[in-house]
């Protein structure tokens, strides 16, 4: 058993691994310009290009895999024969400096001719200085520097080049400077490291603003399976008890409408009965960074689509299987065995039907992702599903990995508790 | 007949005039018509009779517990003096379990994969009476010890697949003993055990009768079983009960057709091919629609009906005292049955009258096949483990000739079918050589020559599988004859329509589906197919154990007859020793992967017996409540072939042991010596033979 | 041997009569003896036929705009109402079945007969049957390697993989087919090698081995003819699904590209005037997508019963 859930992780580990492959290549191949996206459509050639040297876009798809992946800071540092180190500012940015022998923090700019260097002590001060010793020639006579410039890249700069560079600065537009450097390597701690990027969408840190949204979509979530389960479960063993009669007719038949019917339809239906025709509720929600349950009112709509598309999927489960269970010889036994009803339904029957529905259920999650998806979009609900659909329609790499990530994470994961919960109910696989 | 009887105190259960219907969507179907009898305390009834004959119903019947769409239409179920039909299921429940207990049977299936068995045995108790869980717990324990469980107390804390299929059987029957019911139903309770268990199971059972003078019901389809645990018989037939008598009477005299050709059909445990014939009753069962209600439902099938059976429904006549038969002829097949035993059987035989050198056809070395078993430890997912081989086949050697019919018996999981899997190249083979007619064909099916493939083929043992639903019968015939190209294409309809007449079924039946012939029509199919590419040798797996006796004799007729015109070489595997010893020229016996005894079919039959061959005799249930047989059970349970046992496979359980100094130590370290008996008969056994000569025949029939 | 045998056994059954409208009958038969089976093919049957007769059924074009009435209420010019650029909502509903039903658009020009939701779901049997028939016949490592990699894939969320495989190849009718085969596969394959599991332990199969017959002749003639029936009540409910992941691809705007009648993108137009006053352009296509969805589930679903009855 122990060894079977080990194999499970190390899938898991292997499923995470070819999924942020797929994710990559897919994206790779795929027609759209991320440069146009981010910077608009009437972009020179020069300032593209100028634009994906800076974010690393221009580097081929395995490194950029490697680097978000495990990140992208030791090359830097193998190309800079110094450690690299990064701080958060007390204005919450993040900053990539080099590590000088003295303890100090040092980055550079390049004006003219000159380096300049940025040096930051232990003790916070920080103080500019002219640095133009590390400048090192080569045979054809080339001064060039590796070294950390202050928009978190290792460069290389080489003197004396014309080099353009055009920087966005979001609010105020364009800004060309020439005499840049000519690699970039823009530093990051890589995924696995905990750090998933920037987005280019928002030229935020991805793991600041998906953490709001997975909270909000785990809240959305998290309500409609509170009422789902026990509900689900409960009228699920009604259905099932006794086959065939006009219970388990009226309840499956009513649960495989709930479970089929596209959740944008049934969220159109129930936009337009609350909230069109009977004016009760709000029919979208519009809060911002806000939590959401402060405006528990606007949870309302969409925690009861989500709730009736899952309410029908596990009561449908949950029915056929007590409806075997309650043909199985051991019931027949129980019966004969002369028990009352009830005994035979709970401790005979019940725990029995429950085995094959919650690992059903447990996979069934990845299916409700997609629910939250729609139903977030039907609403405007500000959730981890939104983001990722405007991250993959802009081809924002950096999010749409984390949010993937972070999706198959909680698919690949239920699925091993599934397995644990079964292996811990099922005394056959238990004792074995 | 129809007056109920008078109620003694001593009638535990009095049936009159049961009769049972379904409910369908088209017609309300009768399964059980007019049904009576009573048992005693302290008596066994055994009902025999063919499936679909309604036994199952009248059990359920008696307890009215026959689900959404089954209804008593007619008649009385006295119970203690007490009337059940008609009572509420709740009144009922309360007799259920308390009074009257019943085992079925699959225990397998019978008792809740997630209960453990200790809370499934004292429900029983707390749910009908005042008493403690403790005390309880108690009672079950001393149950569980009464019905010969090793280990009671720690039985208790199991689940149901931690016990062996004839310990979920003791479990099952504990639960039913609690209670000390007065009445005990028993449906098939050992059909799904094998024999050696079944034996001991019947053992308990008999034990149980006397202790606890209870009443039984037995139900069975198996006349051996029977015969051995009832005291009065009752044989059903399409819903009727057909004969009713004392247990000897009715084996000795059977006083209607269909119990007399159930009799007839099977082989009788000692008999051969050369010496005796099996009677097969031709037909089968009606459907349950398709039941005359004003005429004798056996007349298609019989030999003895007249006009006067079609015009009016036979009663029940009393032919004897308290022996009673729905027959008009019912003198005529007793005066004939009382002939018959006289001057049955014995052909003169020259066992060595056609000694001609046999000619081997294959010949198998030292055939090892051994399955890799997967290791549940987190060792072996870094591949740290040493693999582990279950030895399904280990080390066997045997010859068969030309011509010849080899059977091999065994227990579950002997090997048995292993070994044919081998030799047919659907198992890879570990080590060993199989050489067939001097071409060595110790290798994977697709790895043969096309001539190796068309000579050996097999015939299977389910009817309901051996046949792909998809195609029509001609169709399945031919694609052999196609394959291998035994005909011209323009001939190949014509030589599937032959084939389907050497397997008497008409060319009627070549545009046939297999969901439209009955399971022995099947099986002739699935010999015609096995025949189609003409082969030398053609491995039977358990051909007849899935079907009612009846017909099992017909197809066993069938092969026989076609190995006499076509010369082939048989292969015959089956549990059923009488069968096995009917059939085959040359037995062997087979234990957890290896042979342990082998040789001419008479002589396995007769001492000196290996050890585990007589166990196996002695508990073969035999269709004769006269005969006597040994009372030899085996100890424990079958041990895993991923670990076998040292020395002798056989030691852990073997009750000759003692016959050796030390109480056997030797069987546990060496492997014993495979010992010529006489001309082709050899014994897997350190006792002397001399020894194992002096052991007396296992059953003496009377 | 004994001759009785022969008459009696053989006094059985006369042979039954095959054929196509045999098989059309037996199959109508046991529809229409369940009520549930009945509904479902009443309403999937009114879409079809809606669909097939689509250009006779409406005097507009669904692309017809008019400008002077946008967002009406159901009037007897347009009997459902038009939407914000006054096109007719029943044509564009009509012609929206078709895409779904009927029609696969290539380009403006170029379709393909049988309609974008079908195409997926026989794209995704014809990769999953076969995979799961090699996957369950041959077992062993291949069994493994298939399997690892379609429980791989079936882990990743639904919703995603259509996100990524749409937004990758762009919208089109072709590229939401390759996006339903893609994900319908491992389901397909799943189910094909848990039916070959239980169907290869049959004697039959064994019989066909020790004739040496090779292993596609196995996989596709001993087979795949005897787990038609689930396959064929899967793949109903699998149509639904994909006129499911039509609707809700067109919805998150990577269906069909615009102006295209798409019920999906239909509803999330519509979906935009709902609160202010005009509800009729996303009800419609939601009452439609849901009334199909249902009919088809309610189709398979007695059908499966009845079959299970029959057994």
């Amino acid at each position: 058993m122990l060894k079977f859930i080990v194999r499970r992780f190390f899938l898991l580990l292997l499923t995470m691994f070819l999924v942020s492959i797929a994710v990559f290549l897919i994206v790779e191949s795929s027609p759209g310009n991320v440069a146009k996206n981010v910077l608009g459509a009437f972009i020179t050639p020069e300032q593209e290009a100028s634009f994906l040297a800076q974010t690393g876009l221009d580097k081929p798809v395995y490194i950029r895999y490697l680097y978000w992946l495990i990140g992208s800071d030791w090359h830097g540092e193998m190309k800079m024969d110094m450690e690299l180190q990064r701080i958060t500012t007390e204005d919450d940015y993040l900053e990539w400096w080099a590590l000088r022998e003295d303890g100090s923090l040092v980055r550079w700019k390049l004006e003219g001719d000159d380096l300049f260097a940025t040096v930051k002590s232990p003790d916070g001060k920080v103080r500019t200085e002219l640095d133009n010793d590390r400048w090192t020639t080569n045979d054809q006579g080339i001064s060039t520097f590796w070294g950390v410039d202050h928009q978190n890249h290792v460069v290389k700069w080489e003197k004396g080049t014309d080099e353009k560079v055009w920087t966005f600065i979001a609010g105020s537009g364009w800004m060309e400077t020439s005499g840049g450097p000519t690699r970039y390597i823009p530093l990051k701690k890589g995924f696995i490291r905990g750090d998933p990027g920037v987005s280019l969408r928002t030229g935020r840190p991805v793991s600041k603003s998906i953490f709001i949204r997975l909270r909000n979509s785990l809240v959305l979530a998290g309500i409609a399976f509170v009422i789902v389960m026990p509900l689900a479960l409960f009228l699920g063993i009604i259905a099932g008890l006794k086959e065939g009669s006009f219970k388990d007719r009226f309840l499956s038949i009513s649960g495989m409408m709930f479970s089929v019917i596209p959740e944008f339809a049934t969220g159109i239906f129930l936009i337009l009965i609350f909230s069109y025709w009977l004016n009760l509720l709000p029919g979208a929600t519009v809060f911002g960074e806000l939590a959401p349950w402060q405006r528990p009112d606007m949870l309302i709509l969409p925690v009861l689509t989500l709730t009736l598309i899952e309410l029908g999927y596990v009561l449908r489960i949950t029915r056929s299987s007590m409806a075997e269970v309650m043909r199985a010889p051991y019931i027949r036994t129980a019966f004969l065995k002369g028990l009352p009803y009830w005994r035979v339904v709970f401790r005979h029957a019940v725990r029995n039907a429950l085995i094959a529905p919650i690992t059903v259920i447990m996979l069934h999650v990845n299916w409700l992702m997609g629910g939250i998806v729609i139903v977030e979009v039907v609403f405007g609900y500000p959730g981890l599903g939104q983001y990722l659909l405007n991250s993959a329609l802009y081809k924002d790499i950096n999010a749409l990995e984390a949010g993937t990530m972070i999706m198959v994470l909680i698919a690949v994961g239920t699925q091993l508790i599934a397995d644990i919960i079964y292996t811990f109910l099922n005394p056959r696989i238990r004792y074995s | 007949m129809d007056s109920p009887p008078p109620i003694d105190t001593d009638t535990v259960l009095s049936v009159n005039n049961l009769s049972i219907c379904y409910k369908t969507r088209k017609a309300l179907v009768k399964a059980v018509r007019d049904v009576s009898f009573t048992i005693k305390r302290g008596e066994t009834l055994g009902i025999v009779g063919e499936s679909g004959c309604g036994k199952s119903t009248v059990s359920f019947g008696i307890v009215d517990f026959l689900g959404a769409n089954g209804l008593i239409t007619g008649g009385s179920v006295l119970f203690e003096g007490q009337e059940l039909v008609g009572r509420s299921q709740k009144e009922l429940n309360r007799l259920r379990g308390d009074r009257i207990a019943m085992v079925y049977q699959d225990p397998m299936a019978a008792l809740n994969p997630t209960v453990r068995m200790g809370e499934q045995l004292t429900e029983v108790l707390t749910s009908h009476r005042d008493i403690s869980l403790p005390e309880a717990k108690k009672q079950c324990v001393a149950m569980l010890k009464r019905v010969h469980m090793p280990d009671a107390e720690q039985v208790m804390d199991r689940y149901t697949h931690q016990l062996s299929g004839g310990q979920q059987q003791r479990v099952v029957i504990a639960m039913a003993m609690l209670n000390n019911p007065s009445l005990l139903i028993m449906d098939e309770p050992t059909t799904a055990l094998d024999v050696t268990v079944e034996a001991a199971v019947l053992d308990l059972v008999e034990d149980l009768k006397r202790d606890f003078n209870t009443g039984i019901l037995f139900i069975s389809h198996n006349l051996g079983v029977v015969a051995r645990v009832s005291d009065k018989v009752c044989v059903m037939y399409a819903g009727q009960v057909v004969e009713m008598g004392r247990v000897t009477e009715l084996f000795k005299k059977p006083c209607h057709p269909y119990t007399k050709g159930l009799m007839r059909c099977v082989p009788k445990l000692g008999t051969d091919k050369a010496g005796s014939k099996l009677h097969p009753i031709p037909g089968r069962v009606p459907h349950p629609l398709k039941r005359p209600e004003d005429e004798c439902i056996f007349v298609p099938r019989c030999n003895y009906s007249t006009d006067k059976c079609v015009q009016s429904w036979p009663g029940l006549y009393e032919v004897l005292p308290d022996h009673v038969s729905r027959c008009f002829y019912a003198e005529k097949v007793l005066k004939e049955s009382l002939k018959e035993k006289t001057g049955n059987d014995k052909k003169a035989v020259s066992a060595d009258a056609e000694e001609q050198p046999d000619e081997t056809l294959l010949d198998v070395d030292n055939l090892k096949v051994y399955y890799e078993q997967q290791s549940k430890s987190i060792r072996s997912l870094f591949g740290l483990d040493e693999p582990q081989y279950v030895k399904a086949v280990d080390d066997i050697s045997m010859e068969v000739a030309k011509g010849k019919t080899l059977g091999i018996v065994g227990e579950s999981g002997c090997g048995k079918s292993t070994l044919v899997k081998g030799i047919i190249g659907l198992e890879e083979i570990t080590d060993g050589d199989i050489d067939f007619l001097g071409v060595d064909i110790a290798l994977p099916v697709d790895e043969r020559q096309i001539e190796t493939i068309q000579d050996i083929q097999m015939v299977f043992q389910n009817p309901d599988a051996t046949l792909n639903p998809a195609y029509t019968v001609g169709r399945q015939i031919a694609r052999p004859i196609r394959r291998f190209g035994t005909v011209p294409k323009n001939q190949a309809k014509a030589e599937v329509i032959r084939l389907l007449q050497a397997v008497r079924l008409g060319a009627s039946y070549y545009d046939r589906y297999p969901r439209q012939l009955s399971g022995g029509e099947k099986q002739r199919v699935g010999i015609a197919r096995a025949l189609a590419s003409r082969p030398d040798m053609v491995i039977c797996d358990e051909p007849v154990s899935a079907l009612d006796v009846s017909v099992q004799a017909a197809v066993l007729n069938l092969l026989l007859e076609i190995q006499k015109m076509l010369g082939t070489t048989l292969i015959f595997i089956a549990h059923d020793l009488s069968v096995v010893r009917f059939f085959s020229d040359d037995v062997a016996v087979m234990y957890l992967g290896q042979i342990m005894e082998m040789g001419p079919a008479e002589t396995i039959y007769a001492p000196p017996y290996h050890p585990y061959t007589e166990a196996l005799l002695s508990a073969v249930p035999i269709p004769d409540p006269e005969a006597e047989q040994k009372n030899i059970r085996l100890s424990g349970n079958v041990p895993s072939a991923l670990n076998p046992p040292s020395g002798c496979r056989f030691h852990t359980r073997c009750p000759r042991r003692s016959m050796l100094p030390d109480n056997g130590m030797i069987c546990e370290t060496e492997v014993p010596p495979w010992r010529p008996v006489s001309k082709g008969h050899h014994i897997l056994c350190h006792i002397p033979l001399d020894e194992l000569r002096k052991i007396d025949s296992v059953v003496s029939a009377a | 041997m004994t001759s009785t045998e022969q008459t009696a056994d053989t006094a059985s059954l006369p042979p039954e009569r095959t054929g196509f409208f045999k098989n059309l009958k037996n199959g109508l038969s046991v529809l229409l003896s369940s009520k549930t089976a009945s509904v479902g093919l009443v309403i999937v049957l009114f879409w079809v036929i809606v669909a097939l007769f689509a250009p006779l059924l409406s005097p507009y074009s669904p692309t017809e705009q008019d400008w002077r009435a946008p967002n009406q209420g159901p009037t007897l010019k347009h009997p459902l109402g038009t939407d914000e650029l006054g096109r007719d909502l029943w044509s564009r509903l009509i012609y929206g079945a078709r895409v779904v039903l009927i029609v696969l658009p290539i380009s403006d020009q170029v379709w393909f007969p049988i309609g974008t939701a079908i195409w997926g779901v026989i794209a995704s049997l014809l990769f999953g049957a076969s995979l799961g028939l090699l996957s369950g016949y041959r077992g062993g490592w291949m069994d493994e390697i298939i399997m690892r990699l379609l429980d791989a894939m079936m882990s990743i969320p639904i919703i995603l993989l259509y996100l990524i495989i749409v937004t990758a190849m762009g919208a089109s009718a072709l590229n939401v087919v390759i996006a339903i085969a893609i994900v319908g596969t491992p389901g397909v394959a799943r189910l094909v090698r848990s039916l070959t599991l239980d169907i290869r332990t049959r004697d039959y199969i064994r019989a066909a081995e020790t004739r040496g017959e090779s292993t596609l002749y196995i996989m596709f003639v001993e087979i795949l003819p005897n787990a038609k029936g689930p396959i064929i009540i899967d793949a109903m409910l699998r149509v639904g699904y994909a006129i499911f992941a039509m609707g809700t691809l067109g919805f998150l705007g990577l269906g069909l590209p615009p102006p295209s009648p798409d019920w999906g993108s239909m509803v999330a137009k519509g979906r935009e005037f709902i609160l202010s006053g005009s509800p009729w352009a996303a009800l419609w296509p939601s009452i439609a997508i849901a009334s199909l969805v249902v009919g088809l589930n309610l189709l398979a679903d007695g059908l499966r019963e009845e079959t299970m009855r029959y057994q």
